[in-house]
């Protein structure tokens, strides 16, 4: 066993713990911790196949950016509305099934799917060649994308607004 | 243009300019009187121009192409002008002209803008029963025979507030139709098969003997369903009697001169036709006379002026059909051109009478004679005419039509006729002695009728006369020489009738309830009119409101169901869909989820 | 060595557990989080791929969608936050406005 092996068993068990406990948990504001953990951990996973570039945008944007504002958003509400806001869930049942099915059906895909090849070696600096991607064949998605937050931010900013 | 041509083209454009006159400009017509003057003073126009079409004796034939088609026109419209549509013409515009005249004081109470919608009426009238005079083919004749329905439809119906006027006038358009559907479809078959409606080229087809067409005895049958539809042959009388529900003078004009003869016309029109198929010919005259004496018998027992008056016409027509099937078709329309004029004045009479006493009954009237002479000598110098006493002129023609039937060896329908002759005299005087001679009732005041009334009855009584001395004096050209012992037999007949209604109703010395007793079925069968408008009413109740009642059954349970119950379905299914649209996001991302597992699955089978 | 269907197993499942969370959570906040689980699930794909067949693209799509999501989740939260202003409430189920 090497100590990738080791590492992705534990990873992907730390990974699927975190997530089940993100649509389970009954409080709103741990199931937000369990998110972040979550994160990080596929950070970890990003980690495991060599993308250290991948693993720091994951840490600093999602796991940082994202929860931070999800923490704000559930701080603002829940102090609008006066209590804490405990997670229920509807259908769970149904829920399970619906989502077990589609898990089913896409490992069924993956099974009659050619997908033998081994791992290359990594060659060269990946985050060069991503950086070079983005400002060569990706530069229009990369500026569209730009376009794509202004107007999220300002989107944002528009409902968040409180009115008067 | 010849005056042969544009004198009878006259003849028919001045009733037809006084009618487009009174039915697009409505100030004129809503003034009635003077409306009613517009179209008087364009029938006497066409009048005076028959009348010189007459004596000048004119023959012309003029067609215009009405339907162009490769190889010459499918049909015409024209003028043939003839003796025959000559004497009509004269007969149809004089009539009229003393019809409207007399209209004027007889319909003097009616509001105006009624008039004047009764003078556009006749002017229509006078109109097309000229047109259908001077029709030189089948179609143009078809053309104008609706139109006259159609103005019969509307007079009768003149006053439709009544109920019983508007279902008459109904009862007439309808049942003629019947007869007018076998009529259309012979004059169909006969182009058909002879490529031409016109009569000049059918006559000569007939004389170089071209038309031995198969079936043609079934479409002269067609052809003649028409003549018994219009002229209220049996079984399609029905209709006359109820017409009688308009205006006297309509009645006068359009249910006994011109319109009802337009069948015995048509007959005599195409005789050459007709003269084909010797076995529709027998048809006709046993049909005719046969409708003769069945109409006379219900002359016998009705009790309402008109309507005796009405079934005469059927019994007259009757007449001259049967000389039309008999082969005497001239002496058929002698009998045409006298009882128009006759029976206009009875008619006529007769609603002077209605006028002065407000009533159809005869048993309300009597003594009618002592108060209003004039009308009384006028009215009895008609039935007399009726009767065939000499020498007025229904005595010529009737026995001329006894003379003909009799020489085409028609022994049955002879025998018909001459025992019709006899009731003839007999109902005529049943009325003349209840209405005219019997006791006055004391309740009524009856008065004379305006000289505007009396103007056309002295003009009518003075021709019924004269045409009779002139017919005693000199006889007709082409006269049929009659078996000398005719003559005595229907004056005889007719006296015997006279004595019959005299000792019945004058003297009183024969109870009229024990004749009626002694013919006991007959009477029952008579004034139950043998009980063939019950028939016609039960099948139009069976048949028509059957079917009808069958149509709107179809229609609200099967064509409705069908559609309730796709409604019921569209809106049941789109209730049990509504509920998939809960409005709940998540919802709605199980549906995602399915569609993302068919794609899978979808993937999965066709790779 | 772990191999490529390990990674797509453990993408499959995170984002299972994704839309279970997307289709059972009553809150609107927790929906949004079973969202960003789902997307997580994609980059793990993403990026596994990429490795496996030594393309970069995969690699610059990561990247776009861990922006993309940044920018939904703002915007999704600030509706989160409207809604709540007029509803007084953020629980899905009793946003049916839209109901047939």
């Amino acid at each position: 066993m090497t100590l990738e092996t080791v590492g992705f068993w534990v990873v992907a068990t730390v990974l699927l713990a975190s997530s089940l406990a993100v649509v389970l948990t009954p409080n709103l504001f741990h199931a937000v911790l369990y998110l972040a953990a979550a994160l990080v951990a596929t950070g970890v996973v990003f980690l495991l196949l060599e993308q250290p570039f991948l693993f720091a945008v994951q840490l600093l944007l999602y796991a940082g950016g994202v929860v931070t504002i999800v923490v704000f958003a559930i701080m603002l509400t829940e102090r609008l509305v006066g209590e804490r806001i405990a997670q229920t869930s509807r259908h769970v049942v149904n829920g399970a099934i619906v989502a077990a099915a589609v898990f089913v059906g896409i490992v069924g895909f993956l099974i009659g799917a050619p997908l033998g090849a081994p791992r290359p070696a990594e060659t060269g600096d990946t985050t060069a060649a991503i950086g070079r991607a983005l400002v060569g064949p990706f530069a229009v998605t990369l500026e569209l994308l730009g376009v794509l937050l202004v107007v999220a931010l300002l989107g944002a900013l528009h409902f968040a607004r409180s009115e008067e | 243009m010849a005056p042969s041509v544009w004198l009878p083209l006259l003849v028919l454009g001045l009733p037809f300019v006084a009618f487009v006159l009174l039915a697009v400009v409505a100030p004129l017509r809503r003034v009635g009187p003077r409306a009613g003057l517009v179209s008087i003073g364009a029938i006497a126009l066409a009048f005076g121009a028959a009348l010189t079409v007459w004596t000048e004796g004119f023959v012309s034939e003029t067609t215009w192409a009405w339907i162009p088609a490769d190889g010459g026109p499918i049909a015409t419209v024209g003028l043939l002008v003839d003796p025959l549509s000559n004497a009509m013409l004269v007969l149809v515009t004089l009539v009229s002209l003393l019809v409207q005249i007399y209209s004027l004081a007889y319909l003097g109470d009616e509001r105006p803008a009624s008039l004047g919608r009764y003078y556009t009426y006749q002017s229509l009238f006078a109109f097309s029963m000229l047109g259908l005079v001077l029709a030189p083919g089948f179609l143009q004749m078809f053309v104008f025979w609706e139109l006259v329905g159609l103005c019969s439809y509307l007079l009768i119906g003149y006053w439709y507030e009544r109920p019983a006027a508007a279902r008459a006038a109904v009862k007439a358009f309808w049942i003629t139709k019947l007869g007018d559907v076998g009529f259309i479809i012979g004059i169909v078959l006969l182009w058909s098969a002879t490529g031409t409606f016109e009569f000049t080229d059918l006559f000569e087809k007939a004389q170089e003997h071209a038309l031995a067409i198969p079936g043609l005895p079934t479409i002269m049958f067609l052809i003649y369903l028409g003549a018994v539809g219009k002229s209220a042959q049996f079984p399609l009388h029905v209709w006359l009697p109820d017409a009688m529900e308009g205006p006297t003078p309509v009645s006068a004009l359009i249910h006994a001169a011109t319109m009802v003869t337009a069948g015995v016309f048509m007959v005599t029109r195409t005789e050459p036709l007709f003269a084909l198929v010797p076995e529709v010919l027998t048809l006709i005259a046993w049909v005719g006379a046969f409708t003769a004496l069945l109409a006379a018998t219900m002359a016998c027992v009705e009790a309402d002026i008109k309507r005796v008056l009405a079934y005469s016409t059927i019994s007259q027509l009757g007449y001259m059909m049967a000389a039309a099937g008999a082969g005497a078709a001239f002496a058929g329309f002698l009998h045409l051109l006298t009882h128009g004029l006759f029976k206009a004045l009875l008619f006529l009479a007769a609603g002077a009478v209605i006028h002065a006493v407000g009533t159809n009954d005869i048993f309300r009237m009597g003594g009618l004679f002592r108060a209003m002479p004039q009308t009384g000598i006028v009215f009895v110098v008609g039935t007399l005419a009726l009767a065939g006493v000499p020498p007025l002129a229904g005595f010529y023609s009737k026995e001329a039509v006894l003379g003909g039937v009799w020489e085409a060896h028609l022994t049955g329908p002879f025998l018909m006729l001459a025992l019709t002759v006899l009731l003839t005299a007999f109902y005529m005087f049943r009325v003349v002695f209840i209405a005219f001679f019997g006791r006055a009732h004391a309740a009524a005041h009856p008065h004379e009728a305006p000289w505007l009334m009396r103007g056309p009855l002295w003009v009518l009584a003075a021709l019924t006369v004269l045409v009779g001395v002139r017919l005693a004096l000199g006889g007709a050209e082409g006269h049929e020489e009659t078996p000398a012992w005719l003559a005595p037999l229907s004056v005889g007949l007719a006296l015997v009738g006279f004595a019959l209604a005299w000792a019945m109703y004058q003297r009183r010395a024969i109870d009229p309830a024990r004749i009626a007793a002694a013919l006991a079925p007959i009477d029952y069968l008579a004034r139950r009119r043998y009980g063939l408008d019950a028939l016609y009413a039960g099948l139009y109740r069976g048949f028509i409101l059957g079917f009808s009642r069958l149509v709107g059954w179809i229609d609200r349970y099967l064509v409705d169901g069908v559609l309730n119950v796709l409604t019921a379905l569209t809106l049941r299914g789109g209730d049990a869909l509504r509920r998939i649209q809960s409005g709940r996001a998540q919802d709605y991302v199980y549906g995602v989820a399915f569609g993302l597992l068919l794609l899978i699955v979808g993937a999965q089978l066709w790779r | 060595m772990i191999g490529l269907p390990a990674y797509l197993v453990l993408g499959a499942l995170v984002f299972s557990i994704g839309l279970f969370g997307v289709l059972t959570r009553r809150n609107a906040v927790g929906i949004l989080l079973g969202i960003e689980l789902m997307l997580n699930a994609v980059n793990i794909n993403l990026v596994a791929f990429a490795r496996f067949n030594g393309d970069v693209a995969g690699l610059v799509f990561t990247l776009f969608t861990i922006s993309i999501t940044v920018a939904e989740v703002a915007v999704g939260l600030a509706i989160v936050i409207a809604i709540f202003r007029v509803r007084r409430t953020v629980e899905a189920d009793r946003l049916d406005l839209l109901r047939g």
